[in-house]
């Protein structure tokens, strides 16, 4: 079944477009990462699909419930942006109260499971006024989690944790992820989107430029793979077709004494391009492909 | 994995969660009882019944009076103080109590969890249940001396608080910001029973219709007409869900 299916959904304020003509499929039990700038249409794109805000127009569909749904509500769980707690309740109460809102009411020792769960097992009973910024987004977490829902969605849910802690939600994103619950994140840090997400779609200014697996990304941004060779000396009858065959083999040919590096579009070039070394007779010591990272491609964007 | 999410019957544990958000009521009704706000209205509430019934006798010795009036002269202190200022006390109390979650953003955590309406019901059945259980200790503090407690007048009351309530909550629902909310609330809970005295005495044809509007309207004579008000109440509940659900947050 789809998680998530989303069709030309439209979100304006006024005459400003916030997310435009949006189409997006999330497979269940996918770790969905969705990246963008600031200001992109991340988290009101977030907010149509949770019931925070209302869409214009278009449709989407949650577990396949069609959308906006009171039904849908009991299986999802989201960690919204910038929303602060209820400071006045106790982190354990006030599991309690939101686990009783989504009609799922749950035990004192389920609660503590939670807080456990993201690595607050002893601030069950100090009142979330008190807790600092990382331990509000624990929190956070916690009560998206806490009535086991099927789908996730998580708005930055490490950004402000420090390495130890943004670990310690990744191997529980990923223990979300075994027990069978699509998550649905966001989030600025390329690297723990890599990392984490079996699929990410990336957003500017209200559409979604591209969407797909990591591997399917990588090769859509193929054209920048950069190849770095640390070969001995050119002999000097060759130097001239070498390099004037490297010059149409790629792009943003760089000779140094000993190392040659080169853009190329694609894997087989690479090959051909350390034929050509050999043929010209020059040892190849090392060579070095940097395929494009995430950030790479989302800068690119 | 299956996710069950077709339509079933509910078992009526959570029916009755289905039709009155419990969860958010209760901590409404609660959140209510522990501002000061809260402790120096139902401490006024409290001496006002006390005093009243207490010196009653004086009262009724100084003013010629119907038997009807004379066997209600217990609750007159308690009445006159709701009707004046009824509605800035449930104003004071509760102006801010949609708006504020909104602002504070914590309504998002609400909005993703249930309906907006059954935080509109939850809301309201919070207030409702504050002011029905200072009402029933005020009538009871008032019993001490009438020796009876007046259902009837307490029912009218109630009435009067109940569309009081719902336009306070219709009023949280329509301003976002609890700043105006809390200005426009003195200024309303001011005028209100001014205004609304005025509108039942009128002679101005341009407004005298309007009457069928003011609570007060059906207060004016002991008959069950004040069951109205409870009517008119659900009409600006109504519009508060019509505004709510158009909310974004």
């Amino acid at each position: 079944m789809k998680a998530i299916e989303t069709k030309l959904l439209n979100k304006t304020y006024g005459s400003t477009s916030v997310v435009s003509g949006i189409n997006l499929v999330v497979e269940e039990g996918e770790i969905f990462g969705f990246l963008g700038r600031n200001g992109a249409g991340k988290s009101t794109f977030i907010n149509m699909l949770t019931g925070i805000t209302r869409p214009t127009s278009g449709s989407f569909t949650i577990l396949g419930v069609e959308g906006p749904d009171e039904r849908m509500k009991k299986h999802i769980g989201v960690m919204p942006d910038y929303s602060t707690l209820f400071n006045s309740m106790n982190a354990m109460k006030h599991l309690k109260f939101l686990s009783s809102l989504s009609g799922k009411p749950v035990s004192t020792a389920e609660c503590r499971q939670v807080l456990n769960q993201v690595g607050l097992e002893n601030a069950g009973n100090k009142k979330v006024g008190k807790f600092s910024f990382g331990m509000k987004k624990k929190l956070g977490i916690a009560q998206a989690i806490i009535h086991d829902p099927n789908l996730i969605f998580l708005d930055e849910p490490t950004s402000g944790l420090d390495a130890e802690s943004a670990l310690h939600i990744h191997k529980l994103i990923g223990s979300l992820k075994e027990r069978g619950k699509t998550v649905f994140m966001t989030s600025h840090n390329l690297d723990e989107v890599e990392k984490i997400c079996t699929t990410i779609a990336i957003m500017k200014d209200g559409g979604i430029v591209k969407s797909g697996t990591m591997d399917e990304l990588r090769s859509y941004y193929r054209s920048a793979i950069t190849v770095e060779l640390k070969h001995g000396p050119v002999p000097a009858g060759e130097s001239h077709n070498l390099y004037t065959w490297l010059e149409t083999a790629g792009s943003e040919l760089r000779k140094e004494t000993g190392s040659t590096s080169i853009t190329v579009g694609s894997e087989k070039r690479i090959a051909e391009i350390i034929r050509a070394f050999t043929r010209c007779q020059v040892d190849i010591f090392r060579v070095e492909v940097n395929e494009p990272s995430l950030e790479e491609m989302f800068l690119a964007e | 994995m299956k996710t069950d999410t077709s339509k079933r019957a509910l078992r009526p544990k959570e029916l009755w969660r289905e039709i009155i958000m419990i969860a958010i009521g209760k901590r409404e009704f609660i959140s209510m009882f522990k501002s000061v706000k809260s402790i120096i209205i139902i401490a006024i509430l409290l001496l006002t019944s006390y005093y009243s019934a207490k010196f009653s006798g004086l009262l009724a010795s100084g003013i010629a009076l119907t038997e009807k009036e004379m066997a209600d002269i217990h609750t007159v202190g308690l009445l006159i103080l709701l009707f004046i200022f009824g509605q800035l006390f449930v104003m004071g109390l509760s102006h801010d109590s949609i708006n504020k979650e909104s602002h504070e953003r914590t309504m998002r955590f609400l909005v993703t969890r249930t309906s907006r309406l059954q935080i509109l019901l939850g809301k309201f059945a919070g207030a409702w249940l504050f002011w029905f259980t200072c009402l029933v200790i005020s009538f009871l503090v008032i019993a001490i001396f009438a020796l009876k407690f007046d259902f009837f007048i307490f029912s009218q009351v109630m009435a009067l608080l109940t569309f009081q309530i719902a336009l306070t909550i219709l009023l949280s629902v329509a301003i976002p910001k609890p700043s105006a909310t809390m200005f426009l609330g003195i200024v309303i809970g001011l005028l209100f029973p001014a205004l609304g005295a005025w509108l039942v005495f009128t002679d101005n044809p341009w407004f005298s219709w309007l009457k069928f509007a003011s609570p007060y309207y059906y207060l004016m004579e002991d008959t069950y007409q004040f069951l109205i008000i409870f009517g008119l109440a659900g009409l600006l509940l109504a519009a508060a869900a019509l505004i709510f659900n158009r909310r974004d947050f």
